[in-house]
C-alpha cells in the first residue's frame, strides 16, 4: 500500500453584500433622525422592530401604513459580558456589556446594544435604558448598509445608558427574553 | 399507493424590488398557490421546501423562509438542500401516510448575491475533488456537450437550434429571463465560455421563489376542476465523480424514467431541467421522447434557471399542461449536480 498522500488547497467563496431592501433603508434615514420605526402588525397588533416587511405569526404582509414609532428608551431583558482578546486590529482592552433590549412600543428584541455609564456589576435584567446617540452620528447610507449585514442599529445609536427608573420584573419580560 | 395530485403553482415574479428577502419572495407566491384552491395555511397538513445556504452564503437562512410558510402554532415540517422537487418528493412520500391530506411544497434561492455562481455550485457539491481542478459546472456541461457532438456527429449549429427555439417557446412567459426571435447563424457569431457552450447554452441564473400544493385522494377533485395525478416519481442519481460516467447518457434519468412509467403510454409534453444545451439532448434520449413530444413549451431552464426552484418549476410547467392547457399525460424533470448528476421524474395525468 503507498502511504495516503496529503495536498493543501486553499479556498475561498466569494459573495456580494445584500443589498438593503427599500425597507430597510427607509428604517436607516429615520433612524439617522434619531426615530427608531416598527410595523404594527393589522391583525395582531404586535409591532416588529426593525420592520420586516411582514408578520410571521398572521404570516400577513406590512407596509408602509402600518409604521409605528417605538420609543428610544426600553428594557435590558438579557445581556453578556464580553471580554476582548487581544488580537490585530481588537480596538476594545477592557471589558464591556452587550444587552438584548426590549424597546418601549415593541413587542421583538435588539441585540447586542452596547451599555456605558454603568459598572459592568450593576447591569441586571429588567433595568431601564435609554439611547444616547453619537454627537456626529452616521449616514443614513451607513445605517442601511450594517442594518443589512444584521447589524442591529447601525452605527446610529453609540451606547445605552440606565435612565434610574425602577427595574421591570422577570415577569413583565418573561416573553422577550431571547 | 395513495392518489396524490397537484392542485396549483404558484412562481414569484422575475421582477422584485431592490434587495427584497428571499422570505418577502415565498410569502405571496405561498398565499397565491394556496388562495388558488380556496385554502390557507391552516389547510396544510405537511410542509417540506427546497433551497441551498451555499447560494446566499448565510446559515440556516431556510429557517427564515419558513416563516413565509407560517410556523407558528408549531407545524409539522421538513427541508431538503436541494432543488424543491426533491421537497416534493418527500411531501408525496409524507402523503402515503395517509394521516395527511395537504401538503405545501416550495422552494427558493437568490443565486444573484454570489460572487460567480460557477464557483458556488462547485463548493456546495464538491470541495474536494472538483472545486482544486475548476471543474465547475459549465467546464464540466461542455465536456458534456464535446462527449454529444462526437457520438451524435452533431454540430454547435444543432444546439443553437435548440436554444433559438426555446428563446421562441419562452414569448409570452412572465418569468422569462430571455426570449424572442433569433435564428441559429445570429447565436453561433457569440464568442465561446467554454467551448463548444457559449452564453446562451448556459441558462441564467435568477432569484426565484415558487410553490406547489400536493392533496392525497377525493379532496383533490373538490378543490381542483382538473388536477393532475402523480401517477409516476422516482429519482436516481449516477456516479459521483464525472470522470467515471460516460457523460454522452444519463444513465441515473433512465432509471428514473422507467420507474415513473414514462414509455407506458408515453407523454404530450416534457418540461426538463436541461440547464446547458447538450443536457437537453441527452435527457430526451435517456427517457425516449420522440419528435411528437413537446420539449419545454415555457422555455425551460434556458430563458431562466432560478437555482434551487428549476426542478420544481419544471413540474409546476407541467401540471399547467394539465390544468390549464387539457394535457393528458406530461411529464416534469429536476436535476441537481453537474452534468446531469442526479435526476428526478415525475408524471403527471389528467383526469381524463
Amino acid at each position: 500500500m503507498d502511504p495516503v498522500q496529503f495536498m493543501s488547497h486553499h479556498t475561498a467563496v466569494e459573495y456580494k453584500i445584500p443589498e438593503p431592501s427599500l425597507l430597510t433603508i427607509h428604517f436607516g434615514e429615520e433612524l439617522a433622525k434619531g426615530r427608531i420605526i416598527g410595523h404594527k402588525c393589522p391583525q395582531c397588533g404586535k409591532v416588529y422592530m426593525p420592520p420586516r416587511g411582514y408578520c410571521p405569526l398572521c404570516v400577513v404582509e406590512t407596509t408602509e401604513a402600518n409604521e409605528v414609532e417605538v420609543s428610544n428608551a426600553g428594557t435590558i431583558t438579557t445581556f453578556s459580558v464580553i471580554t476582548p482578546l487581544q488580537y490585530q486590529g481588537q480596538e476594545e482592552t477592557e471589558d464591556y456589556v452587550q444587552a438584548t433590549l426590549l424597546l418601549d412600543g415593541a413587542d421583538t428584541t435588539i441585540m447586542v446594544m452596547r451599555m456605558d455609564g454603568i459598572a459592568i456589576a450593576d447591569v441586571r435584567m429588567g433595568m431601564r435604558v435609554r439611547a444616547v446617540f453619537p454627537t456626529a452620528g452616521g449616514g443614513a447610507a451607513s445605517n442601511s448598509q450594517l442594518i443589512a449585514r444584521g447589524m442591529g442599529l447601525g452605527d446610529a445609536v453609540d451606547h445605552w445608558e440606565p435612565t434610574g427608573e425602577p427595574d421591570l420584573t422577570r415577569e413583565q419580560i418573561a416573553e422577550h427574553i431571547l | 399507493m395513495r392518489d396524490v395530485a397537484i392542485v396549483s403553482f404558484a412562481q414569484a415574479p422575475l421582477e422584485q424590488s431592490p434587495g427584497q428577502t428571499e422570505t418577502l419572495m415565498l410569502l405571496p407566491t405561498i398565499t397565491e398557490a394556496l388562495a388558488a384552491v380556496g385554502m390557507t395555511r391552516r389547510d396544510v397538513g405537511f410542509t417540506c421546501s427546497g433551497s441551498a445556504d451555499y447560494l446566499t452564503g448565510g446559515t440556516f437562512t431556510f429557517v427564515q423562509m419558513l416563516e413565509a410558510a407560517g410556523a407558528w402554532p408549531p407545524i409539522s415540517e421538513s427541508h431538503v438542500e436541494m432543488d424543491g422537487a426533491w421537497a416534493l418528493y418527500e411531501a408525496w412520500v409524507r402523503l402515503q401516510h395517509g394521516d395527511v391530506d395537504v401538503a405545501l411544497v416550495f422552494a427558493s434561492g437568490r443565486a444573484s448575491l454570489g460572487a460567480s455562481l460557477r464557483e458556488t455550485l462547485t463548493f456546495q457539491l464538491d470541495p474536494y475533488y472538483l472545486a482544486p481542478i475548476g471543474a465547475d459546472y459549465v467546464s464540466l456541461a461542455a465536456l458534456q456537450g464535446q462527449a454529444v457532438l462526437a457520438r451524435d456527429a452533431r454540430s454547435e449549429k444543432d444546439l443553437a437550434d435548440i436554444v433559438a427555439r426555446r428563446y421562441q417557446d419562452a414569448v409570452g412567459n412572465p418569468n422569462a429571463a430571455v426570449s424572442g426571435s433569433t435564428t441559429a447563424d445570429e447565436l453561433l457569431a457569440a464568442e465561446y465560455v467554454v467551448a463548444p457552450l457559449r452564453a446562451h447554452d448556459v441558462g441564467p441564473a435568477v432569484d426565484g421563489a415558487a410553490a406547489v400544493v400536493l392533496v392525497a385522494g377525493d379532496r383533490a377533485r373538490e378543490v381542483c376542476d382538473r388536477p393532475a395525478w402523480i401517477t409516476g416519481l422516482d429519482h436516481r442519481v449516477d456516479p459521483h465523480y464525472p470522470g467515471v460516467r460516460d457523460l454522452a447518457s444519463s444513465p441515473s434519468t433512465k432509471i428514473a424514467g422507467e420507474r415513473a412509467g414514462v414509455s407506458n403510454g408515453g407523454v404530450e409534453v416534457a418540461e426538463l431541467a436541461a440547464v446547458c444545451t447538450p443536457e437537453e439532448l441527452v435527457l430526451a434520449e435517456a427517457l425516449g421522447l420522440g419528435d411528437d413530444v413537446a420539449i419545454n413549451p415555457s422555455g425551460g431552464a434556458l430563458v431562466a434557471n432560478p437555482v434551487m426552484a428549476t426542478g420544481l418549476v419544471r413540474i409546476g410547467e407541467a401540471f399547467r399542461q394539465v390544468h390549464d392547457h387539457g394535457k393528458q399525460r406530461v411529464l416534469g424533470h429536476a436535476s441537481s449536480g453537474p452534468c446531469l448528476q442526479q435526476n428526478l421524474v415525475c408524471v403527471l395525468e389528467g383526469p381524463g
